[in-house]
């Protein structure tokens, strides 16, 4: 569709810039100074292990684009692949992320702005605000205002300015090292070998930005190639300069001057100090420092731009699956911006300004990006087992699953060699995190992941705990939860009807669950080697189902069960699926056990888990429904369900209760007080006597549904008397449906039944 | 003229206000067109999927107002918005655009882009200008 295809105009050279232009700011303008002090001449290898690290990742955000280049990247992948619980982990770290580096960004574009122009100190009461504070709230002020007024004219310049930068950064590199006097570099390491990777996360903020490009795939044209043509040459191209010109610097002005420098000027002096030198030698060494501080402001300037829109493109994200409130992605009348993720984010920035330290807001941002690279890595390989069809990427990873799992394990692992107190705010974030999940999130994201959706439908061969936790994190939008499950296609039209009609009067969901039963010797794992032939009429069962509850305009859940036990699996379904209530059908080909809506299991320890429902497999009508009653929760169940059938389908409702010949005034009373107490004032009041059996089959010869609640007798007294219910039904042609409500009962109850 | 009229639209606002003043002349057809703009070569401002949707919202909002008079919908992108909605109106055959202005100062504009100006000034077609009619309190 050719609007589509206007719709996607970032070619490759658009999405190469996105990403070298957010990373050149920090690698190689912000940091050497800090960086040389660390760890000496090693820091050049700092700069090459960042990159390693960074390519394994690149590689899997790759793969993950090219399958699904929508808006969001890196926190959509994680999302769908691991579930809400890691999803809004990731996109919270990733949004904050982006702000702690912006911060860092907007301090290093100060540190530059200060080398030529006067600015003030600012006493605020308590902290002071130094030249470079001052200058960073300015100017990161003034992107944040860009962004939110939406200057469509910044975007373009960002191209210019990258290969300008590109532009710059050779001429100086190569001036600079014929300068160079490449034996200050010995000894390489003067602090020992131990620095290397403290120095590596360090400098990691260098790297923030390939993974960005993912963040607007959904507009770069032709994604399949360009995506990982951006993604990888970014971290390639951009890899090869910081090594380059780390040593180059480091040639020209020792490394303990350049870390003088920086703490004596600021920031942005080494670098300064090198363009002079360098420049010096070809005697334009003014030009030459007006030229690279150009460069510092341009690159800090750049790398800012692009984390503010990343990060409202973040947010956008995780609103379209709400895991954050749909207020904060408002669009602006007339700037048609989302205004107020960018003002949020901006005033996020301004705050972290206010922490002086660069080196903690580098840090900070690094590690909160490595959290979502190592879930990144970990998505892939979710991805790639579960297999779901629509997955099809058209970049594979090279030496899956080797690739993902180093990633992964690099990934995670650098975290662990930032400072402490560094450490304690990613602990602290991640418990945030979940903390969101669980009170925000989960009651209202209808989306489960598929890593979640993988160990439910296979919960019989799961381990325990991994069930038990998928389903405590299975989001349950809150709502009240009809679960059907499936068997028989003839019968699934009557039982999703039924419980279509229910979940729309409750504002519920219907919870379509197909078990497919496979024989005790067939291994779970060798069933799902079948599982082509499985799927498909799973597939098209709960398609059926899909279609059916739609008409009753309720929102649809459909999950697919593999498993050795038929019945029993329908209460584990019921407790792994939150259900409230289960519709389920019996007859011939239904689950097994008739009558109760129990196995024997069940009988001994007590519950059952939720509401049941089981109607008989003759058809379901509902337009004159009968209801005998002597009282009891079961009846008072299926006389809710009546209820509400008939606000659904303006059904005639009977309600028929039986007495002695000398109660029947004490029977009318009752009958009319219960019928009010269920809300059912307006049915139909019928006080019958004789035998029980006999009125309710003489009533149901002429309503179309019976609907009845199972007995209240505990086993023994079942066994030994049949139940009154098994037999009526048996011997009406009327549908029926038996209705169980939920109760816990003791043990002595269960075997002897209570009065 | 009012024949077929397209419509620019930019916000729910926008649809609903432009909808209201509509009404007291007699039209025929009304295109609705919404531009999504485009950088061009570096990422936009907003999500396209999110813009995609707002445009959903703009296009319900104009259908309850327009009842069951004639619509038709275009979502359209492209750098030029002024641009972009005279290509609209020249594929959708239009006898003339029609739209409410949206104020805001000479500097706002200057910064967003005038595009009430443009359309005014180098269309080849009749513009209508139509006065912002207030919202009814009783939510007219």
């Amino acid at each position: 569709m050719t609007d589509q295809e206007l719709a996607k105009d970032l070619g490759p050279l658009a999405a190469l810039t996105i990403g070298v232009g957010t990373m050149i700011g920090a690698g190689i303008f912000v940091l050497p100074g800090i960086a040389a002090g660390r760890a000496g001449p090693l820091v050049a290898l700092s700069f090459l292990v960042g990159g390693v690290v960074s390519i394994f990742t690149a590689m899997s955000a790759s793969e993950l684009g090219t399958a699904m280049p929508k808006a969001g990247g890196a926190y959509y992948y994680v999302n769908h692949a691991l579930g809400p619980l890691f999803g809004a982990i990731a996109g919270l770290g990733n949004w904050m992320g982006l702000a702690f580096a912006s911060a860092f960004y907007m301090l290093g574009f100060g540190g530059y702005l200060r080398t030529f122009l006067p600015l003030p100190q600012v006493p605020l009461g308590v902290l002071t605000l130094t030249e470079t504070q001052v200058a960073g709230l300015v100017a990161g002020a003034a992107f944040v205002g860009v962004n939110y007024v939406g200057a469509k004219e910044t975007g373009r310049l960002q191209n210019a300015i990258v290969v300008l930068l590109v532009a710059i950064l050779t001429v100086f590199s190569v001036l600079g090292f014929l300068q160079a006097d490449l034996s200050t570099l010995r000894p390489i390491a003067p602090m020992g070998w131990a620095p290397l990777l403290p120095g590596t996360a360090l400098i990691f903020v260098s790297y923030l930005g390939f993974v960005q490009i993912t963040t607007v795939g959904e507009e770069i044209r032709n994604p399949d190639r360009n995506l990982p043509l951006a993604v990888i040459g970014s971290v390639l191209i951009v890899t090869t300069m910081y090594a380059v010109v780390m040593v180059m610097m480091m040639g020209v002005v020792p490394w303990q001057e350049l870390e003088r420098l920086a703490e004596q000027f600021g920031e942005g002096a080494p670098v300064i100090e090198v363009a002079r030198l360098a420049f010096g030698g070809v005697g334009v060494a003014g030009v030459g420092v007006a030229l690279v501080t150009l460069a510092g402001l341009l690159a800090t300037a750049s790398s800012a731009n692009a984390s503010i829109l990343a990060s409202s493109r973040i947010n956008f994200a995780m609103g379209r699956d709400k895991l954050v409130t749909p207020w904060l992605n408002e669009i602006h009348g007339r700037f048609a911006t989302p205004y107020r993720s960018i003002a949020v984010t901006g005033a996020l920035i301004l705050a972290l300004i206010l922490v002086r330290n660069v080196e903690v807001l580098a840090n900070a941002g690094a590690v909160l990006h490595l959290i979502v690279y190592g879930l990144l890595n970990v998505a892939l390989i979710v991805m790639r087992e579960a297999a779901p069809p629509e997955y099809d990427p058209s970049f594979r990873v090279p030496l899956y699953p080797v690739t993902p799992a180093v990633g992964a394990i690099t990934s995670f692992g650098l975290i662990a060699f930032n400072p402490p107190a560094v450490l304690g705010l990613a602990g602290a974030f991640v418990v945030g995190g979940v903390v969101w999940f669980f009170v925000y999130a989960r009651p209202r994201t209808p989306k489960q992941g598929v890593l979640g959706e993988y160990v439910l439908s296979r919960a019989d061969a799961m381990p325990d705990s991994a069930v038990s936790a998928a389903a405590s994190v299975q989001p349950d939008g809150g709502t009240y939860r009809v679960m059907v499950p499936l068997a028989n296609p003839e019968s699934e039209q009557d039982l999703i009807t039924l419980a279509s009609a229910i979940a729309k009067q409750r504002n519920g969901t219907v919870v379509a669950t197909h078990i497919v039963t496979v024989p005790d010797q067939t291994a779970l794992a060798g069933a799902a080697e079948r599982a082509d032939e499985l799927d498909e009429s799973s597939r098209a069962l709960l398609a059926a189902a899909e279609r059916d509850a739609e008409t009753f305009d309720v929102p649809v859940e459909t999950h697919t069960i593999i498993s050795h036990r038929s019945f029993e699996e329908v209460f584990d379904a019921a407790r792994t699926h939150d259900a409230d209530l289960v519709v389920m059908g019996w007859g011939k080909d239904a689950h097994g056990s008739p009558g109760r809506a129990e196995s024997a299991v069940d009988e001994v320890t007590g519950t059952i888990p939720c509401d049941f429902l089981v109607l008989r497999d003759r058809g379901f009508d509902p337009s004159r429904i009968l209801v005998p009653t002597a009282g009891g929760p079961d009846s008072e169940l299926s006389a809710e369900v009546a209820r509400l059938l008939a606000d659904e389908f303006d059904a005639h409702v009977t309600l028929l209760h039986v007495a002695d010949p000398d109660e029947r005034e004490a029977a009318e009373s009752f009958l009319e007080e219960w019928a009010a107490a269920q809300g059912l004032e307006d049915a139909e009041r019928r006080v019958e006597t004789g035998d029980v059996e006999d009125a309710i089959r003489r009533a149901a010869a002429d309503h179309t549904l019976l609907a009845i609640g199972a007995t209240e007798r505990g086993l023994l007294s079942r066994l030994l008397t049949g139940t009154l219910v098994l037999d009526v039904v048996e011997e009406v042609d009327t549908p029926v449906v038996l209705a169980e409500k939920r109760r816990t009962r003791s043990l002595w109850q269960r075997l002897f039944g209570r009065r | 003229m009012l024949e077929r009229v397209c419509l620019p639209v930019a916000t729910v606002e926008d649809a609903a206000a432009t909808c209201r003043a509509l009404l007291r002349h007699d039209v025929g057809t009304v295109v609705a067109v919404h531009v999504i703009e485009k950088a061009g070569g570096a990422p936009d401002k907003a999500s396209v999927e999110q813009r995609e949707e707002q445009a959903a919202e703009i296009f319900a909002a104009l259908e309850d107002c327009l009842g069951d008079r004639d619509l038709e919908t275009d979502v359209r992108y492209g750098t030029d918005v002024a641009e972009t909605i005279f290509d609209a109106a020249t594929d959708h055959d239009a006898t003339a655009i029609v739209f409410t202005p949206r104020g805001g100062s000479r500097w706002i504009r200057l910064l967003t882009g005038d595009v009430a100006m443009a359309l005014v000034t180098e269309t080849d077609r009749p513009v209508v200008v139509l006065p912002d009619v207030p919202e009814e309190p009783n939510g007219g």
